[in-house]
């Protein structure tokens, strides 16, 4: 009794002393794949989706697993460099929360269940196969380029559906400007490296607007390359990464961008100082007295833009100055946000023409067409033209939806009456790798994989002025067993739903084709036409190249679409409305894309939920940005929580006092405050900050139809509420080195 | 008598304490400067998913079998190890961290055709037909802090040609492997034969002047 007592002790002590289980195992892995080495890395080239952008990357995989992303110093778009946002690709693709089977749901029930694929495709091909009218199906997606592009576009001419690209916070007017100065459909290049001096309207083009990774690497250039320094001007309602990191910020009244740059048009044909013959253009042969209403003096400029006559004067003559050439000018964002958006941006990219700087160094650069002929038709390049808040509108009910990657129900405003047309639907399908509030309401969700696991390909849009494509591969097996490719998932419906077609894409030849058949078919006419950055004398050399290389370019086939003439100016003077509350407590609210998280897409990422704003250093959190002076008049101090409405609702959130605010505005960022259902969390994105668009005043530009998401007049008031604010500067006091003075920002007199 | 008996079974309890307290001294002594007493599952060759004979695959001796009696093969032969080099399996030695576990097709390389009706080879096979991986029971493992790497101790074994010097251990140090290992080629089960404690590891390192600064393994 006492030996088997004592050796029972014995055995919990002792085994309470060993080493877990698991840490005594080793596991032999049952393929020897031939390119792996136990702790040795392996660097693979792909595109990151995090952002339209598309920067090309390279990722260490070690032992099969993904672990680091790093910009492709190959690539012609972001040549090395990469941002926040493509850093946090590994979250995604290991995130605690991805969808990892089909998820069907009756329309009445609120619960999903699972389903196996074969289960979802049969609902996907009965729902599709029994649709009488056919153009009641709907197919919704990011904007779409290269051969996806061309699988979606052959898709659904095939079958007889519609196709809508969603984009928050649209750049509608940017492309439809673009076309109306330059006569180009592919927006162009903007040389801001080799420029000597660069006007910004509204652009925050060093944090998220268009291209920013490949903005901030020319701007590198601009300010510390090896040419002289270029000066750059921002023209911005709102102090911005991009503003504050300007020579100088012109803080400009919201709605106004386009009447200053219009003054400076005019400023510099009355004085002579532009280009001729493009003076003549813009002004239809009237001369710069057509601009008449546009006068710096005039008492409407300075009221409708906040400069003064000296200060816009003074900047058109630097502007066009032969000393500060080639000189560039670019706008959007919330200067293209607005009733009179078009407008505006007209009037900023007609500035290019006058110091004629198109197609020259530092200067506007067209973009040649798609290197494969099929991906250049118009069908297809449609499928990357995002559609205007009027377009949602107005749009016919979907009687089936697919949704592929996007979060309209979140993104667009309430306005769009989305939310009435995914819920009158017959069956909604989302394609999607997490719950969120548009997955939520479908009735089948079906787990893509992430970009890391997929095949894909990019024309960069803008591109690099040359003939570009870049190369998405899979650098990982797909991290769980029940994703699919998107691209496979349409083929498969195709032959399902026997619409030719594999036929229409040309790839019948193969069995059981796979959207990575269409992409090395692709590849095959590059590699026939041998020239560019990689030529071989196989096929399969070929193919190996462009993997490695992480893409394809020509840097000699520049061919370039030829510019229509642009159009003459407008010489009326715009509507500029902006609507909600007027009179005391009221201020015009300009939302902004957050750097981090940008429009909400990336949310549920902890890395850039915990990357601090650069210019307040907030994080995990919505505030609202408030002039330091103002808000000491109205008693606000920061932390206080203020009730921001419109005339379309309330949302409640923190002040953040800073002294670069003009006191007419108040800005919020976007992104946060997601909810995808009562019964499904999204986890890091839930419980944080409020969603900033669903109080948009639903105005549009009227050319367009764009949404003027810059022109929501708001009435701020205190809850009373005070809460500390999450945030990485001013925690601990500044301390004076010797050599480095504190440098105190404070508002002016 | 009672008290007597009292006294015995005092003084009985006493010893048999003491004797467990020796006992459970002398266990952590032994398992604190070398290796542990193979008792209660500790030290010794632990038991693995698949008998794997290393005298088989990496000795050249004469096999026998359980009975002590020569193997033979079909032609009645008598039966060597196949004395396959340390690095044909574990390839990754010589090139990072790990020596590395070889991969279940590796094995099914030769034991698609070799010795398919044995049954420990069964096993692996099946483990190669339902795509699972094998789970090994780890014989060397060294505390979390310490960072071994293989690849510079072979290179330093093999390409300075440092071995140990004389005597008993020249004689360990056939090859550069069992310089640690032990003649693995020679067990039926693999056990750790060395403590690899740190000053196991020290003294080693003193011995060749490699580094004993801290950082050189704690980082």
């Amino acid at each position: 009794m006492r030996w088997s007592g004592a050796s029972a002790v014995g055995a919990v002590v002792f085994n309470g002393c060993r080493i877990p289980e698991e840490e005594l195992q080793v596991e032999s892995p049952v393929d020897m794949p031939e390119d792996l080495v136990t702790g040795i890395d392996n660097w693979y080239a792909t595109i990151c989706r995090q952002d339209p952008e598309a920067c090309g990357i390279i990722v260490r995989v070690v032992e099969g697993r993904a672990k680091k992303i790093e910009g492709n110093p190959d690539y012609p778009i972001n040549q090395g460099k990469h941002n926040a946002r493509s850093e946090a690709g590994l979250q995604a693709l290991y995130h605690p929360d991805r969808i990892q089977q089909p998820l069907f749901r009756e329309g009445s029930s609120e619960d999903f269940s699972p389903i196996s694929w074969t289960d979802a495709r049969r609902k996907i091909t009965d729902s599709l196969g029994n649709l009488a009218d056919k153009s009641k199906f709907l197919l919704v997606t990011q904007p779409l380029r290269g051969h996806l592009a061309l699988l979606a576009s052959e898709f659904v001419q095939a079958y007889g559906g519609k196709h809508m690209a969603f984009e928050t916070l649209e750049q509608v007017t940017l492309r439809q400007s673009v076309k109306d100065v330059f006569g180009q459909d592919r927006l162009p290049d903007f040389d801001i490296q080799n420029s000597r001096y660069l006007i910004s309207f509204g652009a925050d083009f060093l944090s998220t607007w268009i291209s920013p990774v490949k903005y901030s690497r020319g701007y590198g250039e601009l300010r510390q390359g090896p040419g002289k320094r270029g000066v750059h001007v921002q023209v911005d309602s709102r102090f911005s990464m991009t503003a504050a990191s300007a020579d100088e910020w012109v803080p400009v009244k919201p709605g106004g961008e386009g009447i200053l740059a219009m003054s400076m048009v005019y400023v510099i044909i009355r004085d002579g100082l532009g280009d001729r013959g493009a003076a003549n253009v813009l002004t239809g042969g009237n001369g710069y007295q057509a601009l008449d209403a546009f006068r710096p003096d005039s008492h409407d400029v300075v009221e409708a833009t906040g400069v003064s006559e000296e200060r816009i004067v003074e900047l058109a003559h630097v502007f066009a100055d032969q000393n500060n050439q080639p000189s560039l000018a670019i706008g959007g964002g919330s200067a293209g946000a607005h009733t009179s958006g078009l407008f505006n941006l007209r009037a900023v990219y007609s500035l290019n023409l006058l110091v004629n700087n198109v197609n020259k160094d530092g200067g506007v650069f067209f973009n040649p067409a798609p290197p494969i002929e099929r991906l250049a038709s118009q069908d297809v390049m449609n499928m990357g033209v995002p559609a205007s808040f009027r377009d949602w509108k107005e749009m016919d009910s979907p009687q089936v939806l697919m949704i592929r990657g996007v979060n309209p129900v979140y993104g667009l405003p309430p306005d769009a009456n989305f939310v009435t047309a995914v819920e009158n639907a017959d069956f909604v399908i989302a394609f999607s790798s997490f719950m969120d509030e548009t997955s939520a309401k479908a009735n089948l969700i079906l787990p893509e994989h992430t970009y890391l696991e997929d095949w894909g390909d990019d024309v960069p849009d803008p591109g690099p002025r040359y003939q570009s494509m870049g190369l998405q591969q899979p650098v990982v097996r797909p991290f769980h067993a029940e994703t699919r490719s998107f691209g496979d998932e349409v083929l498969l419906l195709g032959a399902a739903l026997n619409i030719g077609l594999t036929g229409r894409l040309g790839i019948d030849g193969n069995d059981n084709p796979t959207f990575q058949d269409l992409l090395k078919k692709g590849a095959e006419k590059l590699w026939m036409e041998n020239r560019g950055s990689v030529r071989a004398g196989t096929f399969d050399g070929f193919w190996n190249g462009v993997l490695q290389r992480g893409g394809w370019w020509d840097t000699e086939a520049k061919e370039r679409a030829i510019g229509s003439d642009p159009r003459p100016l407008d010489t009326i003077w715009p509507n500029i409305s902006i609507e909600g509350p007027t009179g005391e407590d009221t201020y015009n609210l300009i939302p902004f894309l957050s750097n981090s998280i940008a429009d909400g897409n990336l949310a549920h990422l902890p890395w850039l939920q915990a990357a601090p704003d650069p210019v307040t250093t907030m994080v995990w959190r919505t505030w609202v940005e408030m002039n330091t002076k103002t808000a000491e008049e109205k008693g606000i101090r920061e932390g206080d929580m203020l009730e921001v409405t419109s005339s379309n609702g309330t949302v409640i959130a923190p002040a953040y006092i800073h002294p670069a605010v003009p006191p007419w505005t108040v800005s919020i960022p976007v992104g946060q405050g997601h909810k995808a259902s009562e019964q499904y969390s999204e986890r890091y994105a839930e419980g944080i900050g409020v969603n900033t668009l669903s109080i948009l005043t639903p105005i549009v530009d009227g050319d367009t139809g764009a949404l003027a998401w810059a022109a929501t007049r708001v009435k701020i008031k205190k809850t009373g509420e005070h809460i500390d604010l999450s945030r990485f500067e001013g925690n601990v006091p500044a301390f004076e080195l010797e050599n480095a003075k504190i440098v105190q920002i404070a508002p002016p007199n | 008598m009672k008290r007597i008996a009292a006294i015995g079974i005092v003084a009985g309890g006493l010893a048999l304490g003491g004797l467990v307290t020796l006992f459970l001294v002398l266990f952590v002594a032994r398992a604190w400067w070398t290796t542990p007493f193979e008792v209660f599952g500790f030290g010794g060759a632990p038991e693995q998913p698949i008998a794997f004979p290393h005298t088989v695959h990496a000795g050249v001796d004469i096999l026998v079998d359980e009975d002590g009696n020569h193997k033979l093969d079909a032609s009645n032969e008598e039966m060597n190890g196949l004395g396959l080099g340390c690095t044909y399996c574990h390839r990754n030695v010589d090139k990072g961290a790990s020596a590395s576990i070889p991969p279940v097709e590796q094995c099914i390389f030769c034991h698609k055709t070799i010795g398919t009706d044995l049954p420990e080879v069964a096993k692996l096979v099946a483990a190669w037909d339902n795509k699972e991986a094998v789970v090994w029971e780890r014989v060397h493992r060294l505390p979390d802090h310490v960072r071994f790497v293989h690849e510079p101790h072979i290179r330093f074994f093999t390409k300075t040609g440092n071995l140990l010097p004389s005597g008993e251990q020249a004689a360990m140090a056939a090859n550069v492997c069992s310089t640690c290992h032990g003649d693995v080629a020679a067990m039926a089960e693999v056990k750790q034969v060395r403590s690899l404690k740190m000053g196991d590891c020290v003294d080693c390192h003193r011995n060749y002047s490699a580094p004993t600064d801290c950082t050189t393994c704690h980082y």
